[in-house]
């Protein structure tokens, strides 16, 4: 029995690819998120003004909100479908830990929701007027904080996964929980703008994903045991 | 240990205990919410720099004060719910939250309309006390509403019982983080928060006796809220049947 | 190898049951029997360590279950009515996956299993593709491929037509000659001589 059971590397890796494997296979997923994100960030300058000016001051919160707002749509479907089909008992039945299952859901999550988001937002910045020095700020904090929302957002996904008509009650959960990030991914990309280091700003954030990824999984799995009760 | 710990969990030892503690609690409240309430809004001296207006502070003040005391409550629920399946505690975290969001309201509103008077303004996001209020009362109804959504009234009060945790955490890295964001921004303001406190051993004296008495309202509240939900939960049990009968 | 002992199980004030003792050993195949309503996936997902708003001991050769996760999820096949095939994905695919889990496999074995279940030829079209009795076989085919001591199929018959059912009753006693167990709810009547009924409700 031992010769032929898995390594725990293995078994995340083979989740890890079945679920890249799946979104790959439903492009809808991806791609819908990813179009409202952009579509959410051209809307602001015909609401707010056009003048160049106003829009540099909005662009990194508007470009840190939009991502948030797309986040929570492409949140929806990372347990739904394995929680309709059965495959999430087999998850939770499986001999490994799950914090490491778990893990390479959000990852693969991440990579096909929140890596496309980093990758398109300095053509947006551009289109927002933000001055060229700060696009890389936007981008690192982009990369720390995605993760962040990712992790966050798996807890409240498997709290409310079992809910027939879930609604926005996932938003209501999860967007109050996204403050911190976005202060400290707005007031990075300000304080570049204001000719001042990040680093700080950039810091603190990576203190908060490591934190998230070592302790949101945890609660991810807890939350996943609870729902498939 | 154990025996005191697992019949402290059961709903009817609670129900009888606090039955008899309620008098006295209910007593104390009145009394302290009398004195707080008839000497600092109608009696203390007025603050030299806010006037009259400091009045109003007394009761923000202790409001605020409790509100505070709310997640770590759900925290403590909460692990006790997960940790030792304790029935008593997930009835208590199910009203601990409502009450929270009532508490959270309240403080906002006398926050604002204290503000209104100080500042000329009733919202201002400069104030980080208020907008971390804000994102606590935000937090209260969503594990509120997560609740109500949930069908099963076990995944009900895990669920909440986990969101309380990471809500409790999370409330934490907020205020700090609110706090911060505060300081940078509050160059660009005129208002400075070092006025808003006014001085004076009255006033803290008042303020004391309107904390206890909040708290106290607090404790008598959840206990009475508490009572209802362990007649509503255990109405199929042989005691509570016996109860209403007496009655 | 499975002891239940004094299991008391309440949904929403409803009992489902009370004092209910199970024992199954090695070689036995068990049947919940009940009508609707009357508890078995319940019980079954109890069993499992899905479900955990019981009262009462498990024990897997002698020990709580919850003391040795590791140990008894590895020796456990469970297919619940949601038989844990993604729709999206191929027979293969999904196999790969739901095996990794558990054992390492290599991809003839899960050819030979899903040939052996009829599916051949369907190997990589997509699951979506498949009707729900074929969901049914590519769960199947996981029993043929898993090790696992324990198998506890929550309606494995529903979908499955008369070939397919003659097919599981027949791997249900393969797996109770190789010293396995099995703990099966269904509403038909099977055709295996040797076996435990157990009444609920």
């Amino acid at each position: 029995m031992s010769a032929k059971q898995t390594t725990t590397s293995a078994a995340f890796l083979a989740t890890l690819k079945r679920d890249l494997l799946i979104a790959i296979k439903k492009k809808n997923d991806i791609v819908n998120p990813f179009m409202f994100f952009i579509i959410v960030v051209s809307l602001f300058p015909i609401g707010i003004s056009p003048e160049s000016d106003r829009l540099r001051e909005i662009a990194a919160g508007v470009i840190w909100i939009s991502v948030l707002l797309a986040s929570m749509l492409s949140m929806d479907n990372l347990y739904r479908s394995d929680y309709e089909d059965g495959s999430l008992e087999q998850l939770l039945l499986s001999p490994h830990p799950l914090f490491f299952l778990v893990l390479a859901k959000n990852i693969s999550h991440w990579l096909v929701s929140g890596l496309p988001v980093v990758l398109v937002s300095p053509l947006l910045a551009y289109m927002l007027n933000l001055p060229a020095q700060a696009y890389g700020t936007l981008i690192l904090t982009l990369l720390l904080g995605t993760p962040i929302m990712s992790l966050i957002g798996s807890i409240a996904v498997a709290l409310t996964v079992g809910l027939g008509s879930r609604g926005l009650i996932l938003a209501v959960i999860t967007l109050p929980m996204s403050v911190p990030v976005l202060i400290f991914g707005t007031l990075a990309v300000q304080s570049t703008l204001n000719s001042l280091s990040p680093l700080g700003y950039l810091s603190l954030m990576l203190v908060m994903l490591s934190v998230a990824i070592s302790l949101a999984p945890l609660a991810s799995a807890a939350a996943l045991r609870i729902s498939v009760n | 240990m154990w025996l005191w710990f697992s019949k402290l969990g059961s709903p009817k030892w609670f129900y009888e205990l606090s039955g008899r503690w309620l008098p006295w609690l209910t007593a104390a409240m009145i009394i302290f919410m009398t004195i707080g309430l008839v000497w600092g809004l109608l009696f203390l001296p007025p603050d030299y720099q806010q006037g009259f207006t400091s009045r109003i502070l007394i009761v923000h003040v202790a409001v605020a004060g409790t509100s505070l005391a709310f997640f770590p409550l759900m925290f403590v629920a909460g692990t006790i719910t997960l940790v030792w399946k304790m029935k008593l505690a997930d009835m208590v975290a199910k009203n601990a939250a409502i009450l929270g969001a009532w508490f959270s309201f309240v403080t906002l509103a006398t926050g604002s309309l204290w503000g209104s008077v100080m500042w000329g303004t009733w919202w201002e996001w400069t104030d980080s006390r208020l907008v971390s209020m804000l994102f606590q009362l935000f937090l209260l109804i969503g594990v509120i509403s997560l609740r109500s959504a949930l069908e099963d009234s076990e995944t009900a009060a895990k669920a909440c019982a986990l969101l309380s945790i990471v809500g409790c955490i999370n409330v934490v890295i907020i205020k700090y983080s609110v706090e911060w964001w505060n300081t940078l921004h509050q160059a660009s303001s005129p208002i400075s928060t070092d006025s808003s406190s006014p001085n004076g051993p009255e006033f803290w004296i008042a303020t004391l006796i309107m904390i206890v008495a909040v708290y106290l309202f607090l404790s008598v509240s959840l206990i009475l809220a508490t009572r209802n939900e362990i007649l509503e939960r255990e109405r199929r049990s042989q005691w509570v049947r016996d109860l209403v009968l007496k009655s | 190898m499975l002891t239940a002992h004094r299991l008391f199980c309440a949904r929403d004030d409803r009992v489902l049951f009370k004092n209910l003792n199970l024992e199954l050993s090695e070689g036995q195949i068990m049947q919940l029997r009940g009508s609707n309503g009357s508890g078995k996936t319940t019980l079954m997902r109890i069993l499992c360590g899905l479900n955990d708003s019981y009262e009462g001991s498990i024990k897997w050769y002698g020990q709580e279950i919850a003391d040795q996760a590791v140990n008894f999820f590895s020796s456990l096949l469970y297919i619940g009515h949601r038989v844990g095939v993604s729709k999206v994905l191929s027979p293969v695919e999904n196999l790969r996956w739901s095996c990794s889990l558990k054992q390492r496999v290599d991809d003839e074995a899960i050819y030979r299993a899903l040939a052996e279940v009829g599916l051949r030829g369907f190997e990589e079209s997509p699951c979506y593709t498949l009707s729900a009795g074929q969901h049914q076989r590519v769960s199947l085919a996981r029993l043929i491929i898993s090790p696992a001591r324990l198998w506890v199929l929550d309606e494995p018959f529903t979908t499955l037509d008369a070939k397919g059912v003659a097919q599981l009753e027949n791997l249900l006693q393969r797996q109770a000659q190789a010293g396995g167990a099995v703990l099966v709810t269904t509403h038909h009547r099977l055709n295996i001589p040797e076996l435990t009924v157990l009444s609920l409700g």
